[in-house]
């Protein structure tokens, strides 16, 4: 079968024919290729045993799993989904088989001695959102989450769409609305309920616990009802749990429970379950999957494009155990994959998405491997695995406007900064900006195909986001040490490692003269030559950390402070205030030292209407950006610097809490002596308690080293490496 | 039909490469010479947000949507009832509880009378609360509906609701069904464009300016008033505009030597998007930048350039849609006030939150009204559900602050503008404003009236998902439009 595909297009050179499968099947293309040069199918071999290949098949089971680090809905509150995440990672690179991939994630608890991995494999249906919002019914969400389950196995497993069968029945493919509770009833048991503490959890010790599934017993085990029209108020007749009639029978040793349901599905009698996932696996491969509309096999689904060739496929991904590894190999290795994907115009009329098959792939890299390419092409990508989710540099404010404002997206250190996409924390509400951009899913709900677009903000992400950029300075610095000192021999040194294929003399004399252009204008801009070469500095804020005025957590500053009104413009720099009192915070009193309260240390009392306090900080002679205040209090109050309004927040924080400076304050700071005062007021009845603590931070300005003769000549590399980080080639699998 | 395929297609088949090499040309000169025609006939084939035809002949041609995130009490802002007033404090009647849900009320509430007082305003004799005073102003220019009712009583299903149609997440919201079904006039601005103030963003998060199955390049853009107006739209420390353009045109050069070899008209889509990016760097901070506006105009929606505010995102609004933005969404959260707390409390809080957005929104009505825009743009005003007549009670009883609880049952909202009949009032609560009596109208029917006076059937609006022809609005039964608010 796999001979008779149409052979119109040649085989790709061998050069381009490592690098475009290695971007296809671990994400990034090749850095270095090994010594001495492998042969196709050696190269093959080699990336579906490297660690990478876990990661870049985990990216997709995990949009299916709807993964995120995050709860969902009004808070968004975070959660440790992530011992999941690494356990699909294992999975895959461990090639575990399809089959038992499948049972596991479904009913790992029920087998017969479940291990911890077992049950970290069912956190794949403790994915589903939670609602912790005040005041809403938990039976609501809770059903809402079973609805969820069910719906999402129909689409994984068996590319049905259960959805609509919840409220009627199904208009199309036979599934009526009672065999939809039936489903329901299987995953009706467990004990999770929309709580906040998302019990039932796993300790896997070091505070880690993991999400996962456990069913009721006894007593507390669910009766189950069909919802009329789908609302969980009206309840029909009770239904028993069951499979589709549709389909083949359950197999005879099969229990009446999450186990027996996922003995079904992956029954070799089921007639979707294999096609279903070679179709998947071959879409990511090709572009498009031979059902273009991976997510509906039904009525309403496109029909195959070759239908012998899915049921191939199917059948021998049965026959190789649900062999992952070996069914990619299969596909890899065929010669319809290994054609050159150059269009010729009478294939581009005829053929334009290549259904036929005719060429090889071409397919836009997405999301997470935009980022992970750029990073990997610059040196800088980090192949550490496993762990807590990361936070890579990401705008400000990004996370400002959801609804827990106490969660803050503190960038990571070190390596963790450069980890790869699927390491990136994934909060629903506010996910990952410059993913988001390339098409990545907020992984609310299960994601079966990603859309791809053609959007300027897309554009706009991989020239302007600063990640981008500092991978694009790595890539010069990369490129200066590497090549010959020869411009040309630059040009065509970057162009390789960027394109994973030796450049053609035009593309080289373009790149060279671009960097002639970009070195003339900044031989005349040392600033911007500069920056271009210290993004790093500029990007990351520790190191240029300048605490002005201590807070409690630290020693402590010590203010000027008076709890009598002042005459006259008491904020003024220069106000004489010898005579005030000292005292570090926090200021304030406590009514009741418990709840959020209870780590609250008061410093110097304060217990009546009003207190207005000043202190000095020094600004160096080069000065400094983001100011920053750093306040937690529990009363109303106004800031000012040099007098001018600084700060006037709208609520209470029991923890500290970050508040640029407005700009006008910004401006009125000066090198040397500034004067912050603040004056702070009760805002609730006496006797309830109030408090304050101030602190005041500012970066210093990135370094920029001294300049030098050869600024203007290096930084036109990091402009050249912007452009190639951005060629619609890099940003191809072909 | 299959849009996703379409969307494919018009974005690969070689229809599009030829004109495609047309649209190149014009955009080397738009450098020179600004957006031209040679675009804009690019644009028809190659870009999915290219303006589209209605189905019916439309009324309006945008619309500029001010959502009240947390939902305000409108039985202390529209709904007048003496009759609760009169009642104040006593029980409320058994038969109105039972079989009810609420968010916090427990056992028997108290009812509530406003504690505002209430006057009616124009020629349509207008009831309004003494905390709008502005809107009393305009109240012969906007229709007031005062019989909304909805599904939902918890914050996130209810905006979702409101705004997708769905009270579970991954569906499209409104704004994008529309920029979806009618594309948008100025490809150089995104065409659903979202403004928050308040503080926060609503319960649902993103996903109420999100475009669920829809494609992506569907969904809002957040713009905002501070840092970046849209994310990354500046050019990176070190890199001068035109060093920007340098690289543009070394990357279309380099694009269109591998385009030769590869021939993927994939390829060529990505150049003018890069081109399209270049255009955007100039114009959204220009239409975002209200510094230029005449002292009058900032007088009279009391706008301070360079804050966070509800009234430099009306002016906004009013500036994007003169540009040919399709839909303005507006989010101004904090209107929650269940009366638990201060901050919550009714007496002090509602007045605070409405003299936010009295004056711009009114303001918006007379600016687009004087510019002519108001016939072509729909505005509408509201939360996403009512509050009780019933003064809550959390946890059975009763504090020192008064507020009311989420109320699905009826509420208020206002329309203004895009063929919707000036100085209405339509529908009418019960007695004491438990129930919509009189012409209530449901979300849906809400959404289909807006999708109609934009020329869009509800019911002819579907895209292919999950093997369904799906229609947006979702698919409950009979989405109707509100004849008597159609002018």
């Amino acid at each position: 079968m796999v001979a008779a595909f149409t052979r119109e297009a040649p085989p790709a050179p061998e050069s381009e024919g490592v690098g475009e499968s290695e971007a296809a099947e671990t994400g990034t293309e090749a850095e270095e290729q090994a010594e001495p040069p492998l042969t196709y199918e050696e190269a093959v071999v080699q990336l579906l045993n490297s660690p990478r290949y876990g990661e870049r098949w985990a990216d997709m089971w995990l949009d299916l799993a709807r993964y995120a680090d995050s709860k969902g809905y009004e808070q968004d509150g975070l959660r440790t989904m992530w011992p999941y995440r690494d356990w699909v990672i294992r999975a895959l690179n461990a090639n575990m088989p399809y089959d038992r991939f499948t049972v596991l994630q479904l009913a790992g608890d029920l087998q017969p001695v479940p291990t911890k991995e077992q049950l970290i494999a069912t956190g794949f249906h403790r994915n589903t959102m939670t609602n912790t919002e005040a005041g809403t019914d938990d039976e609501e969400f809770r059903d809402l989450a079973v609805k969820d389950r069910v719906a999402t196995t129909g689409q994984v497993w068996m590319g049905l769409t259960f959805g609509c069968a919840q409220c009627h029945n199904h208009k199309y493919d036979p599934i009526p609305q009672k065999e939809f509770y039936q489903l329901y009833a299987f995953f009706n048991q467990t004990e999770d309920h929309d709580q906040f503490d998302d019990r039932p959890t796993l300790d896997l010790g070091e505070d880690v616990t993991a999400l996962i599934m456990r069913d009721l017993v006894g007593d507390e085990r669910r009766a189950t009802n069909i919802h009329e029209r789908g609302s969980f108020l009206s309840k029909g007749a009770e239904v028993q749990p069951a499979v589709l009639t549709a389909f083949h029978a359950a197999p005879k040793a099969a229990p009446p429970n999450r186990l027996g349901l996922a003995k079904w599905i992956v029954d070799k009698g089921n007639p979707l379950t294999a096609r279903v996932m070679v179709n998947r696996l071959w879409a990511k491969l090709f572009g498009v999957g031979l059902v273009e509309t991976e997510e509906d096999f039904g009525a309403q689904g496109t029909p195959p494009t070759h239908p012998e060739l899915l049921d191939w496929l199917a059948t021998e991904f049965m026959r190789l155990d649900w062999d992952i590894k070996a069914i990619l190999q299969t596909m890899v290795t065929s010669a319809t994959y290994r054609q050159a994907s150059e269009v010729t115009a009478e294939l581009a009329d005829r053929d334009p998405q290549n259904r036929l098959l005719a060429r090889g792939p071409r397919v836009r890299l997405e999301a997470g491997m935009v980022r992970d390419q750029a990073l990997a092409i610059s040196g800088l990508l980090s192949e550490k695995m496993y762990g807590p989710p990361v936070m890579p540099w990401q705008p400000d404010g990004i996370w400002q406007m959801v609804n827990d404002t106490l969660t803050r997206w503190e960038t990571s250190a070190g390596e963790d900064r450069y980890r790869r996409g699927l390491y990136t924390l994934w909060r629903r509400s506010a996910p990952y900006p410059s993913m988001i951009a390339y098409d990545a899913p907020s992984r609310e709900v299960c994601t079966v195909r990603r859309i791809r677009t053609n959007t300027p903000l897309q554009a706009l992400a991989s020239l302007n986001d600063p990640v981008f950029m500092e991978a694009a300075q790595h890539l010069a610095l990369r490129t200066l040490e590497e090549a010959g000192p020869a411009t040309a021999e630059r040009a065509r040194h970057a162009l390789q490692t960027t394109l994973i294929r030796p450049p053609s003399d035009e593309e080289v004399e373009r790149i060279v003269s671009l960097h002639a252009e970009a070195k003339a204008e900044l031989a005349n801009d040392s600033r911007r030559a500069r920056q271009l070469l210290n993004y790093d500095d500029t990007l990351y804020e520790e190191g240029r950390l300048t605490t002005l005025v201590e807070d409690s957590r630290g020693a402590g500053a010590q203010w000027r402070y008076t709890t009598k009104e002042p005459p006259g413009n008491w904020a003024h720099a220069d106000l004489d205030d010898s005579e005030w009192r000292t005292g570090s915070g926090t200021f304030g009193y406590i009514e009741d030292q418990k709840g959020s309260n209870k780590d609250i240390e008061v410093v110097s009392d304060w217990d009546t209407e009003g207190i207005w306090m000043r202190i000095e900080f020094d600004v160096p002679p080069e000065g400094l950006m983001d100011y920053k205040f750093e306040m937690r209090y529990q009363c109303a109050f106004d800031a000012f610097v040099n007098g001018v309004p600084a700060a006037h927040p709208p609520q209470q924080y029991d923890t500290h809490t970050e508040f640029p400076l407005y700009t006008d304050a910004v401006a009125a700071i000066k090198p040397g002596k500034n004067v912050v005062a603040v004056y702070a007021s009760r805002n609730r009845e006496k006797n309830r308690g109030q408090h304050i603590d101030v602190g005041l931070k500012a970066l210093r300005q990135p370094y920029l080293g001294r300049p030098t003769e050869h600024d203007a000549d290096r930084a036109a590399w990091v402009v050249a490496a912007n452009v190639l980080l951005n060629l619609d080639e890099t940003l191809t699998k072909r | 039909m299959n849009p996703y395929l379409e969307l494919q297609q018009t974005l690969t088949r070689r229809h599009f490469f030829q004109r495609c090499q047309i649209g190149l040309a014009g955009a080397a000169l738009s450098g020179l010479a600004g957006p031209g025609l040679l675009e804009a006939e690019e644009d028809s084939v190659s870009n999915p947000l290219a303006p589209k035809p209605p189905h019916l002949a439309a009324k309006a041609k945008a619309v500029i949507y001010l959502h009240m995130a947390g939902s305000p009490s409108t039985l202390d802002l529209f709904d007048y009832k003496p009759e609760l007033k009169k009642f104040d404090g006593q029980d409320c009647p058994q038969d109105l509880l039972e079989g009810k849900r609420f968010a916090f009320i427990k056992g028997v509430p108290k009812l509530l009378g406003s504690p505002f007082e209430f006057k009616q305003h124009g020629q349509a004799g207008t009831w309004m609360s003494e905390i709008l005073p502005h809107l009393a102003t305009v109240a012969d220019d906007i229709a007031v509906v005062r019989s909304m009712k909805t599904d939902h009583f918890n914050h996130a299903p209810a905006q979702l609701f409101m705004h997708t149609g769905n009270s579970r997440l991954g569906y499209g919201s409104i704004g994008s069904w529309v920029t979806y079904g009618l594309g948008t006039e100025n490809q150089d601005l995104p065409g659903f464009v979202v403004l928050a103030s308040g503080g926060r963003i609503p319960s649902a998060g993103k996903s109420v300016w999100g475009s669920g199955f829809l494609p992506s390049v569907y969904q809002g853009v957040q713009c905002r008033t501070q840092g970046d107006p849209v994310l990354y739209l500046s050019d990176p420390t070190g890199i001068s505009r035109s060093m920007r353009r340098r690289t543009l045109d070394g990357l279309r050069d380099m694009n269109e030597l591998q385009e030769k070899k590869f021939g993927d008209p994939e390829t060529l889509a990505r150049i003018s998007q890069y081109e399209l990016a270049y255009r955007m760097q100039i114009s959204v901070p220009e239409v975002m930048d209200i510094s230029k506006e005449p002292d009058a105009t900032h007088t009279l929606y009391g706008t301070e350039p360079g804050k966070v505010s509800f009234a430099n995102n009306c002016l906004l609004a009013r500036r994007l849609i003169e540009s040919g933005v399709r839909y303005v969404q507006l989010f101004h959260w904090g209107w929650d006030h269940h009366g638990s707390l201060l901050r919550e409390d009714i007496r002090y809080e509602l007045p605070k939150r409405a003299k936010e957005v009295d004056r711009p929104m009114s303001a918006l009505v007379k600016d687009l009204k004087q510019r002519g825009l108001l016939d072509e743009t729909l505005i509408v005003w509201g939360g996403e559900f009512g509050r009780t007549p019933m003064r809550e009670n959390r946890g059975g009883k009763y504090g020192d602050y008064i507020g009311r609880d989420h109320h699905p049952h009826a509420f208020s909202m206002w329309m203004a503008g895009g063929g919707i009949k000036p100085g209405l009032n339509y529908g009418a609560t019960d007695e004491i404003g438990y129930y919509a009596v009189e012409n209530p109208v449901h979300v849906h029917d809400l959404q289909a009236t807006i999708l109609h006076q934009l020329g869009l059937d509800a019911e002819r609006l579907t895209y292919l998902f999950q093997g369904l022809d799906q229609r947006l609005i979702g698919p409950a039964e009979g989405p109707k439009v509100v004849e008597g608010l159609i002018a």
